[in-house]
């Protein structure tokens, strides 16, 4: 609401990928949220004007194209993207204040309908091979390398009792595969240059780059 | 006769645990050493690994070691990545620490600064093996050392609430000492003969294990503890053992002695932890008969 504040007419724009299936800014979310912008700001004794868009990705800048023609009716962009449509948006768009609507929390699956559960940090350097397909690095809460805490108590986490323990979870499918020996390797630390230890990253297909 | 010493020799070794300040007053800690010299063969002091911000350990085992009390300095990853360990070691040996003792960090949420952001840059195993490295001579990144530290390195066992955790915890124990722990840590023992058990399990990973025992200040510990840490194994006849007596600050002072005496025959040392009623310290150990 502070970020609209200043404005009389902003564009409020979702994305048909990611955050369409975790139903938190697709289509459907852009018309609830531009009702509810509505009601607060008449509510506060202003007024504004939202227009909606949807485009079918927001991190593609072919996509992000689609917006020119609204842009210059506009004094400001608010996406409903993550992270990365934000971003492009403000790339494409230099003269035009963007803001956030989401808070990009993580990259993960959906545990069952309306629940979804971090499963990746995106790390570069994949360990799933070694763990059982269970990662120890989104999934514990202090990404340790060799076994459980002492906050692991009859496979939950200490953090909550929502939040199963990683290594338990490790621990059991090894034992399951066979596979204790992989428990047993002591894994060394871990080299965090791949997983943004050294700085924004960035891959080149040099097969699809112009 | 030095703490390393005592444990190779096979000899029984009495640690007791004494906290730094949360801020600069160090009077209670220098006085609870000087009350406990010569009765104990070390002192093992916490960092910030429960998750409260206090005067980091290192300053707390020089304290120890200014008052004549050998010391045994927590290490943990929560708070400090590759680098301000190595450093931290290697401060501690120039300091005159020569005990570390690896353990785990309560998990940042939930100590009192849950807004913090946590490092966890190495584990356990990492720092134990980071351990080694240096005194090797080297750096984690494999740079040559002026001057290589010694260290007598243990590292601390979780509880198990079940069979499943127990086996876990055996495997996960194993891998420590590959990694470089010469001694282990148990968590506080409250049924002797549970801890037994436990023992037989344990004792064949080839270091010595150090059992806790932890002073029971009060009831509504007692009974916290059995209702929070399913692996605890607090029994319904020990809290009501605390529950009927008259005087339950001595009864926990005697549960505790009684239970170092039952351990006895069948470690090779003994934990005190009395958080914060460090001056109860000779009462458990009279009990004890130590």
């Amino acid at each position: 609401m502070e970020y609209i504040k200043p404005f009389k007419r902003i564009l409020l724009v979702g994305c048909n990928e990611c955050v369409t299936v975790c139903a938190a800014g697709g289509r459907k979310e852009v018309g609830l949220l531009a009702s509810g912008l509505h009601m607060a700001v008449l509510k506060s004794g202003a007024t504004i004007e939202i227009r909606e868009h949807t485009l079918e990705r927001q991190c593609d800048p072919e996509y992000v194209e689609e917006l020119v023609p609204m842009i210059d009716g506009v004094e400001a962009v608010m996406s409903m993207a993550c992270g990365c449509g934000v971003q492009e948006i403000a790339r494409r768009f230099k003269n035009k204040p963007v803001f956030p609507a989401l808070n990009t929390k993580f990259m993960g699956a959906s545990e069952r309908q309306g629940v979804w559960s971090e499963r990746c940090q995106g790390c570069g350097d994949c360990l799933l091979g070694m763990t059982g397909g269970i990662c120890p690095i989104a999934r514990c809460a202090k990404q340790l390398m060799n076994g459980p805490c002492g906050g692991s108590t009859g496979g939950h986490c200490e953090i909550g009792e929502d939040t199963d323990c990683a290594w338990a979870l490790i621990w059991e499918r090894l034992k399951a595969l066979g596979q204790i020996e992989r428990y047993v390797e002591i894994t060394p630390a871990k080299d965090w240059r791949p997983g943004g230890g050294s700085g924004p990253r960035k891959i080149i297909r040099e097969d699809l780059a112009e | 006769m030095s703490f390393q010493k005592r444990l190779q020799a096979k000899e029984f070794v009495v640690l007791a645990e004494m906290h730094t300040p949360k801020g600069v007053n160090i009077s209670r800690l220098v006085n609870d050493a000087r009350r406990i010299k010569g009765r104990v063969d070390a002192i093992v002091v916490p960092d910030m690994d429960n998750g409260i911000m206090r005067m980091n350990a290192l300053a707390g085992g020089v304290l120890m070691q200014q008052q004549g009390v050998e010391a045994i300095i927590h290490l943990y990853c929560r708070d400090r990545n590759r680098m301000a360990l190595q450093g931290d070691i290697l401060a501690a040996h120039v300091l005159g620490i020569h005990n570390l003792l690896v353990v785990r960090g309560e998990e940042m949420s939930q100590g009192d600064h849950s807004e913090a952001k946590a490092v966890d840059d190495v584990d356990e195993c990492g720092l134990l093996g980071a351990i080694g490295t240096l005194q090797k001579g080297k750096d984690m990144a494999g740079f040559d050392l002026d001057g290589a530290p010694t260290f007598f390195s243990g590292a601390s066992l979780a509880p198990c609430a079940d069979e499943a955790a127990l086996e876990r915890e055996v495997a996960f124990a194993a891998k420590k000492v590959a990694a470089g722990a010469r001694w282990l840590l148990t968590p506080p023992v409250y049924d002797v003969a549970r801890f037994a058990a436990f023992y037989e399990r344990v004792k064949g990973l080839g270091v010595p294990v150090v059992p806790t025992v932890f002073l029971l200040k009060s009831l509504a510990i007692a009974q916290y503890i059995a209702n929070s840490e399913p692996g605890a194994n607090i029994s319904d006849e020990l809290i009501r053992r605390i529950r009927k007596s008259s005087d339950r600050e001595q009864e926990g002072i005697h549960i505790a002695g009684e239970t170092v005496a039952a351990l006895k025959p069948m470690v090779q040392g003994v934990l005190v932890q009395t958080l914060g009623w460090e001056h109860k310290l000779p009462a458990i150990l009279d009990v004890a008969g130590l």
